[in-house]
């Protein structure tokens, strides 16, 4: 089944054209893995799929509804309270984390769920255990964001994402704000998820993530995608030089 | 004369300027009650994406924090009598002190809530808050934390300022010494208002410092 469906997105900053007609699809429990050179559009790419990026035309369909349907120059078709309905269904988690500092690790996580889908805070904070005890910081519900860890963080925030039941979760570079150490505890929550079969679309820089967890990886170069194909394939025989030439400069 | 009973001449005297003092402190809670709420009320306005409200509130923060305040109270009080507005002197006073005060602390709080990372923006939608739950339970609280220390700046000011209404007729603390001093020309009623001054705002920094304490868990 079709979970999310891109066509022809064009994007620009100012002058600059970022993502420059970009067609993409995205299977129920796939796993996809968006590599490529910085400012080669994948992060814009991603904010596209949850609305943090307008695009400038082209069509984004989430499990077949159109979410953004533009003609160059004109205004989106579907409605801003349509698309707000929709990107419930899309979960994310920041380079940078973004917990809300002045609540803690549980107060982060039942925010949503309560204040939006009005969840009754009982059920909530016993969802949030849950939630808690499966990335593994059960002992840190209580605590303030700044007193845990990078790695802790992230894992929370993934925590927090999952808690408004996405069907489809957005990674944007995940544990690239992270020490090397602790990069590993955040791809293992990662790891168990796509177990899981979620439906994962991460921007990432860890090939080691892309070579073993990924069904399919994504090569973007200049606002393009130059190659969308098995991550052996990718990794191993690359057919375009500059995938080539990049993926001998990140070391696999 | 005086010196035949001098604890009783300063119980006397600073009964009577505690007596003015009601009207200050009355003074100062209206202004308070009101400029912090429409404050931030109009910080969002200033940041708002529409234009409109911008410049309107541009316009207001630009007059009200450009002109003296002892102007605005003539304005009030003298200026709308002449166009048939006219206003008891504590409705004049409470409105100049309110609008006046609401300036500064629009750009307070415009200035705390820009300095809220995106970011958090960013959560928040990405959590499908909108605009309303994102700033009431996410940009705010951390922003209003942030203003804490200029906050307490201007209700300090403002404690002092109280002290203007005199101009237009009002017996605050300050007049109240100032009419035993014309009595008596003695120096003691000034230092009475100065300890009264001097109480009032170390309550208010005390107050402020607890409030501070309580959000700084984080």
């Amino acid at each position: 089944m079709q979970m999310l469906k891109a066509e022809n997105i064009i994007k620009s900053f100012g002058s600059h054209r970022v993502l420059n007609s970009v067609s993409l699809e995205i299977n129920k429990g796939e796993v996809i893995a968006v590599i490529g050179p910085s400012g080669s559009g994948k992060s814009t790419l991603l904010r596209c799929f949850n609305g943090l990026e307008e695009i400038d035309s082209g069509m984004i369909l989430i499990e077949n509804e159109t979410f953004s349907c533009k003609e160059p120059g004109m205004k989106d078709t579907v409605k801003h309270g349509a698309k707000r309905a929709m990107q419930k269904k899309i979960g994310m988690v920041f380079q940078n984390f973004n917990l809300f500092p002045h609540r803690t690790v549980l107060e982060n996580i039942i925010e949503a769920p309560v204040t939006v889908n009005k969840m009754n805070k009982k059920e909530a904070v016993q969802m949030a255990e849950l939630l808690l005890e499966k990335v593994g910081l059960a002992d840190k519900k209580n605590s303030y964001p700044s007193k845990i860890s990078g790695g802790q963080k992230q894992r929370v925030a993934i925590a927090r994402a999952l808690g408004m039941n996405p069907d489809i979760m957005l990674f944007d570079e995940p544990t690239s704000a992270l020490d090397p150490e602790l990069t590993g505890e955040v791809l293992k929550t990662m790891t168990d998820l796509a177990r899981e079969k979620m439906t994962m679309f991460v921007v990432t820089h860890e090939m080691r993530f892309a070579a073993e967890i990924a069904d399919r990886i994504i090569f973007m170069d200049d606002g393009i995608i130059l190659a969308d194909d098995k991550p052996d394939k990718i990794l191993t025989s690359p057919d375009h030089f500059r995938i080539k030439s990049f993926i001998e400069k990140v070391g696999q | 004369m005086i010196m035949d009973n001098l604890a009783q001449y300063i119980i006397d005297s600073a009964l009577f300027i505690l007596k003015g003092g009601i009207l200050t402190v009355e003074l100062y809670f209206v202004t308070i009650l009101f400029s912090i709420p429409l404050g931030i009320c109009f910080a969002l306005m200033k940041i708002s994406r529409y234009k409109l409200l911008r410049e309107i509130t541009g316009f207001y923060t630009w007059v009200f924090r450009g002109t003296p305040l002892l102007l605005q109270l003539f304005f009030t009080y003298y200026g709308l009598a002449v166009v048939g507005i006219t206003l008891q002197p504590f409705s004049a006073a409470a409105i100049t002190f309110v609008v006046n005060y609401t300036a500064y602390l629009t750009e307070i709080y415009r200035a705390g809530i820009e300095s809220i990372d995106r970011g958090q923006h960013e959560a928040a939608h990405a959590l499908n808050m909108n605009y309303f739950q994102t700033m009431r339970r996410i940009i705010l609280p951390q922003a209003v934390r942030r203003t804490i220390p200029p906050t307490c700046n201007e209700a300090i000011n403002l404690v002092k300022d109280t002290a203007l209404v005199s101009v237009i007729g009002m017996s605050d603390l300050l007049i109240s010494a100032k009419e035993i001093f014309a009595r008596d020309f003695v120096i003691i009623p000034f230092i009475i208002a100065a300890v009264i001054y001097l109480v009032i705002t170390t309550v208010i920094v005390y107050f402020f410092r607890k409030i501070e304490a309580r959000y700084s868990i984080y």
